[in-house]
This record gives structure tokens, C-alpha cells and sequence, in this order.
């Protein structure tokens, strides 16, 4: 996989080609290489620090981290921030900024769960794909309409999609009447698939992650339109003159965070079986932190899908961490709040050093 | 140079890696109720021989003080019952810092996987929680559900008020306070919290029942206490002949701004709850009754009951109710005496000395 936003000077390149082997050499460049460090060095730290536990229903000693339980839940956490964050992402590169996909969740949820109540009481096969199309159906729309505002009425994407975040909340919790409403037992069964793993082993989530990941991923760096997404974020004015259709470009990415918000609401509610007007309240900040992460900058020209998940799992995991190594979950705002500015900080200060090696003739 | 495309991502990861490492070597405060035996080593046989009971404890919201107060009593419990049983039990405090169901789901999966023992919980959406209880439940942990039910669900048992009941009482005393007559309001809270839904019901069939009381609105709010008491002087600005609120929660008057806000000539309140910081509010007239829900005994009574059916095996009932306690101006010292044994550091000293 390619970057999007390489500073490598020649020099550096030659160095590294002399040192490196071609595989190398495209594994360290990677925008992951990183973040997976970091993972896994966490994920091998909580391992060794969490204790053990016997198990209540088998009577096996079994860590209190590494055990496929713990694992795919903390993944699952973080599927349905992640899956919005692809979206949110793409937002972010052409120089948005999407605050109402919380919102746009709990829409989606809340529609689900009205229709299905008069289309499908009984459930099935016909509930869930009728689940789906009205999930995905509110967040293009919802989608749509924060792109046509943010082109049509020429306000800054902050203004709109904070007014579109109260608006469709104030439409969920009206449409709902305020109650929760239990969705059909066949939604569950679909998004608690154990898929051959076993008892209370629930993978779908996390495997749509990894899917709607790749497909971010290839949709910004294999296609035309996602090129123009960056091309659009990099520099909006050159954009307009090598004859670019910025305004089709806005609404697109704009549809694309609500398409994945909406997603995110079929499996999300699908889940947890049931969809009410405050769910994915404050939601926003932690897929806008999760794409920050995973170094999308907010001016923007530069992000990466799988990033954004990764950022997602960061995010996740250390909230789990808080809470396997039995430290006072009191301090996870604080924790989290400072990692995500030190992480941006000290990614800036990167690209500033990078930049000003740049100038002065690499090496 | 080689090194610059490795540590770039790396930087941008390691804020994460660096916090959590410091956290660990400065010591960032651990959950260490008083019971706590050894962090970290789940169900392991401690020294002692005896293996420990840990029971996970997640209420609504980790900022609502009377969650505090039943987080208090599951502790005093826990720590009593482990000198009469021998074993160590340790309450594990999981409480999401905000109301959210999933979150919540969220850390009953990751108890279990933990190595929880059983788990507590007040439910903010039973809906959402419901799926991760029976999973809990068919890996062998069992759920206890207090003060917000999730009665569709397989925990064993559930205690706490019966809520329609409590808000028939609310809003019968506020009746009562009125004379029979007069323009009243609601104070709701979160408006998807079942329990407080049917507290809401409770009130609005009791004022059905009286022709010269008329419900001006039911309103809800994020549950702190300053947006609770936002709402409150923002209705009562537009409804001046406003005569009555019935609150469902107590959380406008953990502030003290009603005190000076409203007068007591003019208006009655009637509010569930009576923590320290709602007393005032009996002695000032402002609220002449509140309904006091021993939020202390959510924990206390819930852990103990946990014990009761995991160690001692006895049957538990499904439904343990609790009475709720009527503090009035007559009573204000007893209660507070009550409440100081429970351990609220900050009952004022002069109602300690009433009668």
C-alpha cells in the first residue's frame, strides 16, 4: 500500500534502498507500521500484566486479557466507532468535518426500529434485509442532505453538520416518543453470528470492520474519485481549476459518512437488539478522535482508511486497558484526552521537521 | 534516515503506550475498595486458601452521587460479609462515567471475561443490556439488577422501588401539599430510562385521579444537577403560576440554587431522593417531602443477597422491593443520623442534633 503523503526526501530513499529489501522497504513506509506496533506492543503488555482468572463455565485458568473472549469484544468496541470512522475519514481528508454521524447512528437506529415494528414484528430472513436498506437508506440521506447544505448554503461543514447533529437526534427522539425499542430477535442472531467460533464468541462485527476498512482503503487509493477526495483536501483551489466538480465531491464524501454511520446502526443495534434516540450520543468525538489517530489531518490532503481503524482500535484498547489493569476508570477522559493531543502534537512536529529537512535539501 | 518512516507512525502511537506505562509506574489510583485482594489476580486462591468472590458493579452513571452512595454500601457490604464468610469478596466498580446502555453492555461481556464472579447492575436502556445479561448468565455468571430493571432478561433477581408506585407517591404528596389544586410539572430526567418512564406514568395516573390539578409538561434533561436545575428555572420562568413540581430524581436539588431561586410560598416541591444536599430544601419548607430511595442499600442489600445465592445457595426472591423512606421536617434528624451512618461525610451538623 502506498502513502498518501510521503516525505521522504531522495536521499532518504536511496539510503534505505541500499539497507532494505523491497519488502522491507514498503512495509516500513507504510502508514500502519506504526500504529500495528504500538498494538501489539500493547496488546503483549496487557497480556503479561492481566492476571488470570478460572473460567466460571469450564474451570480453566484463563488470562484476564489474552483469551479470544476479551479480544474479540475489545474489537467489537471498536468496530462500531471504526466503521463510522472510515466514513468520518474520508469527510476529514477533502477538508471536512462531520459531527452529526452520533446522530445520523441513532436516526438510522430509530427508523430501523419503528419500520420493522409495523413491516416485520415476526423477524426472519426479511427483517434483517429490510433492517439493512433502512439503515443504509437514512444515512445516505442524512448524508446527502449535509453535503448539499455545506455546498448549497456555502457554511462551513462544522456549523452544518453541529445543527444537523441536534436536528436528526431531535427527529429520532421524536419519531421514537423516547422509549427504547426492541428489534426482532433475527436481527441479533445475525450481528451475534458466532460463525463456527463457538458460544458467545460474536466475530460479525468485528469482520464488517475489517471489510468496510479495506474497502475505504482501496475506494481513496485505487479509484479516480478517491483521488479527487485528496486532491480536493490538498488544495481546493487547484482543484476548481484543473476542472474538478468540487461541489459532486463534497456531497459524495458527506454520503459516504452517513452510508457507514448507517452501517454502523444495523450491526450496532442489530448487536445490542434494541435502538433508542440517545444512542451514539457523543459518539462523533470519538470517530473524529479515532481518524486524528490514525493521522488524518484536520485541514486536510491526508488520512488513510485502515488507519482510522486502527485509530479506532487504539482508542478502544486503551480503555480497555484502564480497566483489565484495574486502574481507577475515573481517569479514561483524562487519559484518553491527552493521548489523543500528544499524538497530534507530536505528529505535527514531525511534519514540521520533515517539511523544514525538506528545505533545506533533505538528507 | 533509515529510521524516519519507522518512527513517524510510531510517534503518532506512542503517546498511548507512554501514558499507559506512566500510569502504571506512578501508581494511577487503582480500584481498591476495601475488600480488594490482590488486583489482577481474578480468581486465584489467595493466601489465605480462599478463593474470592469478585462481584462487578455497574451502575447508570459514575457521576450521580446516589450511585456513589449504593457503590458505598456494596463496598461496607462486601467487607462484612467477607469476615463472616471467610472469603475475600471484592466489589469491582465498572460504572460508565456517562448514561449509555451499550457502554454498559459493553462491561458486563468484558466482567465475564474477566472472571466476575456475578454482576450488579442499574440498567439505562434494559433493552440494550439485556442480550449481554443472558450471555453473561449462560457462561455462568449470575446478574442482579437494582434500581433500573431489566425484567425481560434472565438475572435472578432485581431490587429496588416498585416505580409506577413511587411516582403515585410523588405526585400524591405534591397533591396533597396543594390542596388539591393548582398547575403542576415533572421533572423527568433521562428521558430512556425505563425505571424513570414509569415513575413518570405513576405521577401522571395519580394527577388523572384529581380534577384541580393540571400537568403544565413532563421535562427531561441530561441527569446532572445543574442541567436539572437549568430546566427547572427555565419552566418555571414561563409558567409563573407554576405551583408544584413532582421530580422523579432528586438531581435539581443536589444544587443549592433552587434554595434562592424559588420561593417557597409560591411553589412545592416533592422529589424522590433525600441526600445530604437535598436536606436543606426539607428545612427551608421549599420541599416539605421527599421520598427517599436508601440508595445506600442498592449496593448493600444487592451484594448481600449476590452472597446469598452464590456462596450460601439460598433462594433469593426475583423481586426484592424496597420501601421508600418519607423525609419530612418531623424526621429530617433521624434520616440524617441515617444517612451519616452510611457513611455521607457531608450531613450538615445541624440536623445530626435534631430530634
Amino acid at each position: 500500500m502506498t502513502t498518501v503523503d510521503s516525505r521522504m526526501t531522495p536521499a532518504d530513499s536511496t539510503s534505505q534502498r541500499t539497507r532494505l529489501s523491497p519488502f522491507m522497504r514498503r512495509l516500513l513506509r507504510s502508514q500502519q507500521f506504526g500504529l500495528v506496533g504500538v498494538i501489539v506492543a500493547l496488546l503483549i503488555a496487557l497480556s503479561l500484566l492481566a492476571g488470570s482468572h478460572i473460567d466460571a463455565a469450564t474451570g480453566q485458568t484463563v488470562n484476564n486479557f489474552l483469551n479470544s473472549h476479551t479480544l474479540i469484544q475489545t474489537a467489537t468496541d471498536a468496530s462500531f466507532f471504526a466503521i463510522m470512522a472510515v466514513g468520518a475519514t474520508i469527510v476529514i481528508i477533502s477538508g471536512g468535518i462531520d459531527l452529526s454521524v452520533g446522530s445520523v447512528y441513532a436516526l438510522a437506529g430509530v427508523s430501523m426500529g419503528l419500520i420493522l415494528r409495523v413491516a416485520a414484528p415476526g423477524g426472519g430472513v426479511g427483517a434483517v434485509l429490510l433492517a439493512f436498506i433502512v439503515c443504509v437508506a437514512v444515512g445516505i440521506a442524512a448524508g446527502a442532505l449535509n453535503g448539499a447544505m455545506v455546498v448549497g448554503l456555502r457554511v462551513h461543514p462544522f456549523i452544518i453538520t453541529l445543527g444537523s447533529m441536534w436536528i436528526l437526534r431531535g427527529i429520532a427522539f421524536v419519531a421514537s416518543k423516547a422509549e427504547s425499542i426492541l428489534l426482532p430477535e433475527s436481527l441479533t442472531r445475525f450481528a451475534k453470528s458466532p460463525l463456527g467460533l463457538g458460544a458467545a464468541l460474536y466475530p460479525v462485527p468485528m469482520l464488517c470492520m475489517l471489510v468496510i476498512s479495506v474497502l475505504g482503503a482501496v475506494y481513496l487509493q485505487r479509484t479516480v474519485m478517491g483521488r479527487h477526495v485528496f486532491a480536493l483536501g490538498g488544495n481546493a483551489e487547484a482543484s476548481r481549476f484543473s476542472g474538478l466538480r468540487l461541489g459532486r465531491i463534497q456531497i459524495g464524501v458527506y454520503v459516504l459518512a452517513g452510508l457507514t454511520a448507517g452501517l454502523a446502526a444495523f450491526l450496532g443495534s442489530g448487536f445490542y437488539g434494541s435502538v433508542s434516540s440517545g444512542d451514539a450520543n457523543g459518539y462523533e468525538l470519538y470517530v473524529i478522535a479515532s481518524a486524528v489517530v490514525g493521522g488524518a489531518r484536520l485541514s486536510g490532503g491526508r488520512g488513510s482508511a485502515i488507519n482510522a481503524m486502527l485509530g479506532a482500535v487504539l482508542i478502544v484498547l486503551i480503555r480497555q486497558s484502564i480497566r483489565t489493569l484495574h486502574l481507577d476508570q475515573n481517569y479514561e477522559w483524562i487519559i484518553v484526552g491527552c493521548a489523543i493531543v500528544v499524538a497530534v502534537v507530536l505528529d505535527q512536529a514531525s511534519a514540521r521537521f520533515a517539511a523544514r529537512r525538506l528545505a533545506q535539501g533533505g538528507g | 534516515m533509515i529510521l524516519r518512516p519507522i518512527l513517524r507512525p510510531i510517534l503518532r502511537g506512542a503517546p498511548f503506550a507512554v501514558l499507559l506505562a506512566a500510569m502504571v509506574a506512578s501508581g494511577c489510583p487503582k480500584k481498591t475498595g476495601p475488600t480488594a485482594t490482590g488486583e489482577g489476580s481474578g480468581g486465584a486462591v489467595t493466601a489465605s486458601g480462599a478463593k474470592p468472590i469478585r462481584i462487578a458493579m455497574i451502575a447508570k452513571s459514575s457521576t450521580n452521587p446516589v450511585f456513589l452512595s449504593a457503590r458505598r454500601g456494596a463496598e461496607t457490604a462486601a467487607k462484612d460479609l467477607s469476615g463472616r464468610t471467610g472469603v475475600p469478596i471484592e466489589v469491582i466498580w465498572l460504572t460508565p462515567p456517562q448514561e449509555d446502555g451499550q457502554i454498559q453492555a459493553q462491561r458486563i461481556a468484558q466482567a465475564v471475561n474477566e472472571g466476575a464472579n456475578a454482576i450488579l447492575i442499574s440498567c439505562s436502556d434494559a433493552g440494550k443490556v439485556t442480550g449481554a445479561i443472558n450471555d453473561a448468565v449462560a457462561r455462568g455468571v449470575p446478574v442482579m439488577t437494582f434500581d433500573s430493571d431489566a425484567a425481560q432478561s434472565k438475572r435472578f433477581s432485581y431490587y429496588g422501588v416498585d416505580d409506577k408506585q413511587l411516582g403515585e407517591d410523588v405526585m400524591g404528596e405534591l397533591v396533597k401539599l396543594l390542596g388539591g389544586k393548582g398547575r403542576v410539572a415533572i421533572l423527568a430526567g433521562n428521558q430512556n430510562a425505563p425505571n424513570l418512564r414509569r415513575r413518570v406514568e405513576g405521577a401522571k395516573a395519580e394527577a388523572a385521579k384529581h380534577h384541580g390539578i393540571q400537568i403544565i409538561g413532563t421535562f427531561y434533561h441530561a441527569e446532572t444537577p445543574q442541567d436539572a436545575a437549568a430546566e427547572v428555572i427555565r419552566v418555571d420562568n414561563a409558567y409563573p403560576d407554576i405551583k408544584g413540581w413532582a421530580m422523579v430524581g432528586g438531581w435539581a436539588l443536589f444544587t443549592k440554587t433552587l434554595l434562592t431561586d424559588l420561593d417557597p410560598k409560591k411553589v412545592k416541591l416533592v422529589a424522590v431522593d433525600a441526600l445530604p444536599t437535598e436536606l436543606p430544601y426539607v428545612e427551608k419548607g421549599l420541599a416539605p417531602v421527599l421520598l427517599a430511595q436508601s440508595s445506600y442499600l442498592w449496593g448493600n442489600v444487592g451484594v448481600t443477597k449476590i452472597i446469598d445465592k452464590i456462596f450460601y445457595k439460598k433462594d433469593v426472591p426475583e423481586v426484592v422491593s424496597m420501601d421508600p423512606v418519607r423525609v419530612t421536617s418531623e424526621t429530617l434528624g433521624s434520616w440524617a443520623r441515617q444517612l451519616r451512618q452510611w457513611g455521607f461525610p457531608d450531613v450538615p451538623e445541624e440536623y445530626l442534633k435534631l430530634k
